[in-house]
């Protein structure tokens, strides 16, 4: 069973903050960007949940806390609601900014539909090598940032997270994309870079077997064995992070 | 080169991939990969061919001094000759019949003559079993539901022993669950209070032996506090002794505290490795777990019973609790040495018997690890999350040769990590 308002936490900071990682990463995002003249910022504020401000440029997008300085403000009406918005069940509503809908209705529509096309990718589109990489590594984030979301909020996974111990563990595909998930009073934050000094170590072998991980079609601890999942350190951490990312499929299947 | 050679496992490897195709995670649970810690995989020895006394040999011929003892089973050493001659006689009489073998009771008689607090003995299979009818026996006695754990428990795998974030447990599953921290009896009184006194037991390990963390002895006065506030508040003390159970006192740890638990759990070292488990109680639970639809299709097997039998008269003739802090000791205090002798602070833990290791140099158990797979590779076999064991068989030579395994790898981490002085 999933709780509406740890989706709305993943919705928030997992989904949209891999906008993040797509205007980074991807060449049809960054060419949508190209047409902004000038730094556009939209928040989200969800009542009794998230707030967030995504401000775009031509030079990419980056998310912060809160929903005080921007450019385009959606209050949102609660965590349902939220997760309806962006579900494309319902319409998001700006009261501030008006005379910038225009961003909205292309810009962010546009960015928002490429990031649904990478993240849910048809099995035709995943045959081109490029496309696969870009999909894993965007589920890669999404989920990083998703599991301390899980942990913060959901009723479950904050068991997980009150069993953990402070420190970074290190989160990754070997010699490719790193992740951070720090932990500190059994408060889990995400960081998209790996920790100077990590206390447990969790890795892939590669991007076939991270993205064979994240969509059920293995098991980490039969991997384990294998040899093709790595862990150091403080095991007892990362048995609890595995607990949040087995939940992630719960919220993001 | 150190002075050891380093072990290589290329017939281990060939059957794990075997296993990995037939059977889930290769081999799943605490003797495995992901449970047992084996980091880096390859220098595990993965399976075994063979083992005798205090060593076991791996498919790939390798020789190990072996301190997890089966994760506690091999108390006297493998392959114990007075053991398995009593299951061979038994066996040839007899195993798993329609009406039990007679020497259940023998072996009931033995358990009641040997440990206590035991006025009875229930027999299974595993410790999980015991565990588990030792709640069901508290809340049946009670007509009470909640149950208090003591934090870093562990009682087994069933369902109820788990924690609600584990796959496929349910909130329903956990859900009269109480967790309380150590030492601390203002803590129970809380828990009561807080639930209006519904609470049917309390089960525990003896002491805090954890994974991950050091392990952390009780006292004859906590356990005395512990006794007399379930008195006073009709509350049944379960003693989860599977793991200690034999090694500290042949009594029992109960006895081992100066106390005498409701209900206390056997397994591990109750037959030196033949497949049984016990429950044992007072006189005052006879008649509640006389009522309890409980049993299984081989808990009252003949073999196991007489291995039994031979076991624990055998733990008295040696008075293996005093042999283990023996040995146990002078193994820790030689590892501690060899230890400052290569710069790293080894923080030894728990009881002797049952002696738990933690480089401490680092906070991550890196070093940690790293040093106990090089053990491994040599031949000695500890595990970097877990208590160790000793058993009857380990010599004062094994110990030496340990102790001269652990500087060779403690020397080899020492190279790895030249930022270390």
């Amino acid at each position: 069973m999933t709780d509406a308002k740890t989706m709305a936490y993943i919705n928030m900071y997992a989904v949209l903050g891999t906008l993040e990682n797509l205007c980074e990463l991807d060449e049809k995002a960054k060419e949508i960007l190209s047409v902004l003249e000038k730094p556009v910022a939209l928040a989200f504020d969800v009542k009794d949940g998230p707030a967030a401000t995504l401000t775009f440029s031509k030079n990419g997008c980056r998310m912060e806390d809160g929903a005080k300085q921007c450019d385009i403000k959606i209050p949102v009406s609660s965590c349902e609601k939220f997760n309806k918005i962006i579900n494309g069940e319902a319409t998001p509503i700006p009261t501030k900014g008006i005379q910038k809908i225009n961003f909205l209705l292309k810009t962010f529509t546009a960015l928002t539909d490429r990031l649904t096309e990478i993240m849910r990718p048809s099995e035709e589109a995943l045959k081109d090598r490029d496309f696969f990489i870009l999909s894993t590594r965007l589920t890669f984030y999404t989920i990083a940032v998703a599991m301390a979301q899980i942990g913060n909020q959901d009723p479950i996974g904050k068991q997980s997270a009150s069993y953990m111990l402070d420190g970074d563990i290190l989160f990754g595909i070997k010699d490719a994309d790193t992740a951070t998930l720090r932990v500190k009073d059994h408060h889990l934050v995400a960081i998209k870079q790996a920790p100077e000094k990590p206390r447990a170590i969790m890795t892939f072998s590669d991007y076939d077997l991270a993205s064979d991980l994240f969509n059920g079609r293995v098991n980490a601890l039969e991997e384990l064995g294998r040899g093709t999942v790595e862990i150091h350190g403080m095991a007892s951490m990362i048995d609890n992070m595995n607990r949040l990312l087995d939940r992630v499929a719960l919220y993001l299947a | 080169m150190g002075k050891y050679p380093i072990y290589e496992h290329k017939k281990g490897r060939e059957y794990f991939d075997r296993a990995l195709k037939v059977i889930p995670a290769g081999i799943y649970g605490h003797l495995g990969p992901s449970e047992g810690l084996w980091i880096p995989i390859n220098n595990w020895p993965f399976f075994s061919e063979k083992a005798q006394g205090t060593y076991f040999w791996d498919v790939d011929g390798n020789k190990y001094i072996d301190y997890m003892c089966a994760y506690g089973p091999n108390v006297l050493g493998y392959n114990d000759p007075d053991v398995d001659a009593a299951a061979k006689k038994q066996l040839e009489l007899g195993n798993c019949t329609t009406a039990p073998g007679k020497v259940m009771v023998e072996c009931a008689e033995n358990l009641v003559n040997t440990v206590a607090s035991a006025d009875w003995a229930f027999f299974c299979k595993n410790g999980s079993d015991t565990t588990t009818l030792a709640v069901m026996s508290a809340r049946a006695h009670t007509h009470k539901r909640k149950i208090i754990f003591l934090k870093g428990y562990y009682h087994g795998d069933f369902q109820w022993a788990q924690k609600v974030d584990y796959p496929g447990i349910l909130p329903e599953d956990v859900c009269h669950n109480l967790l309380a921290p150590w030492f601390d009896i203002d803590a129970l009184q809380k828990l009561y209070d807080e639930n209006d006194g519904d609470i049917a037991g309390l089960i525990a390990q003896p002491y805090d032996h954890g994974n991950f963390y050091d392990n952390q002895t009780a006292s004859t006065e906590y356990w005395q506090a512990v006794r007399k506030w379930c008195d006073e508040h009709g509350v049944v003390l379960i003693f989860d002794d599977v793991r200690t159970g034999f090694r500290l006192d042949i009594e029992g740890t109960d006895h081992y505290y100066g106390i005498k638990a409701d209900l206390i759990c056997f397994c591990k070292a109750l037959a030196n490795g033949y497949n049984m488990s016990a429950l044992c109680g007072g006189e005052h639970m006879k008649a509640t777990v006389s009522g309890m639809t409980y049993t299984g299709s081989y808990w009252m097997s003949a073999v196991p019973f007489a291995a039994s039998i031979a076991c624990i008269n055998k733990m008295k003739a040696l008075d293996t609790p005093t042999l283990f802090r023996k040995l146990g000791t002078k193994l820790t205090e030689g590892l501690k040495q060899a230890a400052t002798n290569n710069g790293f602070d080894l923080v030894v833990s728990g009881e002797p018997a049952l002696f738990y290791l933690r480089i401490a140099n680092d906070d991550s158990l890196m070093l940690h690890q790293e040093w106990v797979a090089e053990c491994v590779s040599r031949g000695v076999f500890f595990a970097s999350h877990h208590n160790h064991f000793i058993n009857a068989a380990l010599t004062e030579d094994d110990i030496k040769t340990t102790i001269d395994i652990a500087e060779d790898a403690f020397n080899a981490v020492r190279k790895n990590h030249p930022e270390m002085k």
